[in-house]
């Protein structure tokens, strides 16, 4: 998993505000040459061919009715030419009003939905209550630390699997579950719980990353602050509402939307949790990878057609999000 | 992180004076259950790789009698297990050494330089990360299969850098920020070129932005599930993501051996990134999170 | 120092890719040709047997060499389509009988038929290599064959005071109704997958399509009927409810050989797995009967198998290699001792000796053999799994009700066979 990107992007602005005068020198003498164009040329030319391409490619595809029948195919020495043809926008139409929209489209982008904020409130929430504790004076604090990051350290595609055994009907869970009494839930087969369990892993792989981030802001708040705080009489509750959650603000907003673009793309676990079987718990991303690559024949133009869709809900929200930003930090 | 400066901790102190033992009880509760939940799946992973037979996860009980190290010794010797560490590696390495390279230069002037498609530029970046596996999947699958880079070690390691060009752009831009731009500029008068200055000067000393960047990209494409399997197709070839889930078909499930398999790929793994967390996290808090 | 480590890891990782791009094709012309073999075989029971043939093929033609790989069957299918159009493909695949006609149809495999490879085409049993011909050609040699039977632990249906297997399914649900109220356990664990419904519908005289009639029939009142009584059967006494999980297959053969149920619905080549369990240590304890009818009184079951094909796109010399290799493997003599060992049926008559009929399993699946339906001559019958496996469980789990899975499916098929009638 990708990790710190776009967290720079909080420094951005400030940077750009305090720069001091030989900064503007400096760049001032850039600008005059060409070399901020070769440096990033390479960058550049990768992303334009290896992202540029296929992706118009690919939204050229939405417009035909490609499938694994009719695409252009070379066969050893032979070659046989696509057959496929221009259909405009239908492959949208029918995704998004067609006879079967509700049970294909609608439905998973509603669970895609409600998986995504569930799974990020569950980070957050959780992350962030571990992280308070670990940063108190506390014997042990460095073990449990230790232990807590393991579902991070340890590959997903590795614990996915561990998880699945579990779940099994007669796995261990249930078995626990039997034996204090309460109901034994048929995780991977039953539609509510199958995407029960697709949260619960998620939730148990992600939460570490928040954890380690928030402890990370939770170590930088000047302890001046509580200090202040406590001379004006706030109460635990007060000195956490406001110098806590303010001095944690710029790391959330931050792992917030990484939690949430992650979440929303998340492959790996719904993929090696379920196979090919959960049609219920599928979020659009593994749906529209099914369509592509797990059926016969394959359907290139409907699931280029979902990737098209996919990419443009994340551009929605990540404007909004940064627009939101903008006008708290206006605020501010 | 661990450790904070000295001059603190008097102060410290005083403040967590008001943890009455009750609070401190309930504390380490809390943490030792959370640590159990971490910690169990993998506990049991690692058990029911002693299980000989492939339905003992279905009877873990019985496992306890019978244990033994057999799983081990036939992923060792009977499949394709050292084939998928070199494939893991190369594909890995590879997508490190051409990522991380090729966003250096674009951190560094996106971090340094203001020019015309500056702005677009980091929104591209941006953007790109976020692009969900299923935008790219089926074009690719397309133009990869005329340019015979299907089942491929190459073509996959291209594929990788569609998201970690991008993401180590952005990081190593981050990390570019927090080295005064006093150093460029004594760098200019010493009558260093942008790129001398960048490569004696400024490269050098982001030696841990580096080391950062280059760990998520091994890691994120070690941990690559979607277009390595559906790319991958000679079993010499696979990596570990695609390999583990070759013992898990619906007809022949292997969940002994698959269980002998992860532990086999997780305890390397997991102690490499115990091993340079600190820093990772160092990084991290210096690059971009620090608040 | 440090500049030293860093520098030796870069060059290390720029060996690395560099390895990586130049990848293989190291095929000269001459020396011995080296073809790939994409076998699906069970990876622990049947691929040993498969692997010691394959050296024994290299040692009687020192000139091929043959590189054996074993692709999990669930998703070899897959893994071949995204090969063949491209690049990656093997030289020679055991298709699924129901694979062959879509691959022919794609242009993926070469017609064998004035090939080496099957030089004794008469020698196999003439619905197989029927069900391997597309568009008048032959594209794959009969490997293996196979069909569905009703098998049961006979221990439990004495006990239960059952003397014969079901005949009907009405039978079968009144027996496990006995067998739970006698034993304590299961009397039968149906499976939610497509392929293992069709028995009902066979039953009902009717399949999901008419192929003849260019008609999808799934909505058909005899469809209706037959799966209406497979609905019936994941819900009563001694009926084990729907397992819709993606481990499911492996769930009803364990609770089967570990005789926590009484009868399950299965085919050949989980013959060696049924005698690896508990409950099968005694191998007659193992009963195999025809599937029970439906109300039409017949008993059908589909036929399945494996072919071995041969990749459209590999140059001459890989073909000819192939077209020997598949020569040897689909001989009697082979045949014989693949039955022998992995108690799967053999395609041709003549590797039906006297040995190999002796095995309890093999005599036991031949007897439900007439039973066996040819599969339609129809490319896209196999991509009709693809919806069922889908729906079928939602209807067994009682997700969704039978006209609407019914429906769902209707409209599925519609797409994949657009010029058909419903």
């Amino acid at each position: 998993m990708t990790l710190t990107a776009p967290a720079p992007a909080a420094e951005t602005p400030r940077s750009r505000r305090r720069a001091p005068r030989p900064v503007q020198r400096v760049r001032d003498t850039y600008r005059r040459y060409w070399y901020a164009y070769a440096m990033v040329a390479p960058v550049v030319i990768v992303l334009g061919v290896l992202v540029g391409y296929p992706l118009l490619r690919g939204f050229y595809l939405t417009l035909t009715d490609a499938n694994s029948l009719n695409s252009a195919r070379t066969i050893g020495v032979n070659t046989i030419d696509a057959t496929y043809k221009f259909i405009g926008l239908d492959n949208y139409a029918e995704i998004l009003w067609g006879p079967a929209a509700y049970d294909r489209f609608w439905s998973h982008f509603v669970w895609t939905i409600v998986w995504t904020v569930t799974c990020v409130v569950l980070h957050y929430a959780i992350g962030l209550g571990l992280a308070l504790l670990l940063n108190q004076r506390l014997r042990g604090r460095v073990a449990y630390r230790l232990l807590l990051i393991l579902p991070w350290a340890v590959p997903t595609f590795v614990t996915v699997f561990a998880w699945r055994i579990m779940l099994a009907d007669a796995g261990v869970i249930n078995s626990m579950l039997n034996t204090i009494g309460l109901v034994e839930p048929q995780w991977l087969e039953d539609p509510t719980w199958q995407r029960t369990a697709a949260i619960m892993v998620n939730t148990w792989c992600g939460v570490p990353f928040m954890m380690l981030s928030l402890l990370g802001g939770l170590q930088s708040i000047d302890e001046n602050l509580y200090e202040a705080a406590e001379i004006d009489g706030a109460n635990a509750w007060q000195r956490f509402r406001h110098v806590t959650l303010p001095g944690l603000s710029s790391v959330s907003s931050t792992v917030v939307l990484l939690g949430v673009i992650w979440t929303f793309n998340q492959f790996a676990i719904i993929f090696l949790l379920f196979g090919n079987t959960a049609p219920d718990a599928q979020i659009l991303v593994t749906w529209a990878y099914r369509l592509g690559f797990g059926q016969q024949p394959r359907d290139f133009a409907m699931s280029a057609a979902y990737g098209v869709l996919l990419l443009a809900i994340l551009i929605v929200f990540t404007s909004f999000y940064y627009r939101w930003l903008k006008r708290n930090d206006q605020l501010a | 992180m661990t450790s904070s400066p000295s001059t603190h901790a008097p102060r410290r102190q005083r403040r967590r004076g008001d943890l009455g033992p009750v609070e401190r009880a309930g504390t380490h509760v809390t943490l030792a259950v959370a640590s159990l939940i971490a910690l169990f799946p993998i506990v049991w992973l690692v058990y029911l790789s002693l299980g000989p037979d492939k339905d003992d996860y279905l009877h873990p009980g019985g496992i306890f009698a019978k244990a033994t190290l057999e799983n081990y010794s036939f992923v060792l010797t009977n499949t394709e297990f050292f084939n998928w560490l070199w494939s893991t590696l190369v594909v890995a390495g590879g997508t490190t050494v051409f990522g991380v390279m090729s966003a250096a230069t674009t951190g560094y002037a996106v971090s340094r330089m203001r020019f015309p498609g500056h702005r677009p530029l980091m929104w591209v970046l941006l953007l790109t990360q976020a692009f969900p596996i299923a935008v790219l999947i089926v074009p690719m699958y397309e133009i990869f299969s005329q340019l015979h880079l299907v089942d491929n070690r190459f073509g996959l390691i291209l594929v990788n850098c569609t998201t970690i060009v991008p993401y180590c752009s952005w990081l190593l831009k981050g990390y570019f920020d927090t080295i005064p731009v006093e150093l460029d500029e004594a760098g200019m008068i010493d009558g260093l070129t942008p790129f001398g200055t960048f490569w004696r000067l400024i490269l050098p000393l982001a030696r841990p932005g580096l080391a950062v960047a280059a760990f998520y990209a091994f890691i994120t494409a070690f941990a690559e599930v979607a277009f390595a399997s559906t790319f991958l197709l000679d079993d010499s070839k696979y990596t570990f993501a695609v390999g583990l889930q070759s013992f898990i078909s619906e007809h022949d499930a292997q969940w002994n051996l698959m269980a002998a398999t992860a532990v086999l790929i997780a305890i390397p793994v997991t102690v490499f990134f115990y091993l340079v967390q600190r820093h990772v996290v160092t990084g991290l808090t210096a690059g971009g999170v620090k608040g | 120092m440090r500049r030293g480590i860093v520098a030796t890891a870069v060059a290390a990782s720029l060996a690395l890719a560099a390895t990586a791009c130049g990848a293989s094709s190291d095929d000269s012309s001459d020396g011995p040709v080296t073809i790939t073999w994409w076998d699906t075989s069970n990876a622990t029971n049947e691929a040993p047997t498969y692997k010691a043939l394959v050296k024994d093929f290299e040692k009687a033609n020192p000139d091929i060499k043959v590189k054996y790989v074993n692709v999990p069957f669930d998703q070899a299918q897959n893994k071949f389509d995204t090969a063949a159009g491209a690049s990656g493909a093997p030289d020679v695949l055991r298709a699924e009988v129901g694979w062959t006609p879509a691959f022919a149809q794609k242009g993926y495999l070469a017609p064998l038929d004035d090939t080496e490879a099957l030089e004794e085409k008469d020698a196999f049993q003439p619905n197989l290599i029927k069900q391997a011909e597309f568009d008048g050609k032959t594209y794959g040699a009969p490997f293996v064959t196979d069909t569905l039977a009703l098998v049961y632990n006979k221990a439990l249906f004495e006990k239960a005071g059952i003397a014969e297997a079901p005949a009907t399914w009405d039978d079968l649900k009144k027996d496990a109704a006995t067998i739970k109220s006698k034993t304590g356990v299961d009397g039968y664990w149906g499976s939610t997958s497509g392929y293992y419904a069709t028995p009902f519908l066979y039953g009902e005289g009717t399949n999901m399509v008419d192929a003849e009639g260019k008609k999808i029939t799934i909505t058909s009142p005899e469809a209706k009927k037959g799966l209406t009584t497979w609905q019936g059967l994941f819900d009563g006494a001694g009926l084990h409810k729907a397992d819709t999980t993606a481990d499911a297959y492996a769930h009803i053969q364990d609770a089967f050989v570990n005789g926590k149920v009484a009868a399950i619905i299965q085919g050949p080549w989980e013959i060696t797995n049924f005698y690896k369990g508990s409950a099968f240590q005694d191998k007659t304890n193992l009963g195999i009967a025809t599937v029970p009818a439906g109300s039409s009184g017949k008993a059908g079951a589909p036929t399945g198998g494996h072919n071995l094909s041969i990749y459209a796109g590999s140059d001459e010399a890989h073909q000819e290699a192939s077209a020997t290799f598949v020569k040897f493997m689909t001989s009697a003599d082979t045949q014989s001792q693949i039955a022998l060992k992995n108690s799967t049926l053999p395609t041709r008559d003549d590797a039906y000796t006297d040995e190999v009929k002796a095995d309890p399993g093999i005599a036991g699946f031949q007897t439900v053999l007439p039973a066996a339906q040819p599969r339609p001559e129809l490319p896209e019958y196999s991509s009709l799994w693809g919806p069922m496996d889908q729906e079928l469980p939602k209807i067994a789990s009682g997700a969704e009700t039978l006209d609407k899975g019914l429906t769902t499916l209707d409209t599925a098929f519609a797409d994949l066979l657009p010029d058909f009638s419903k």
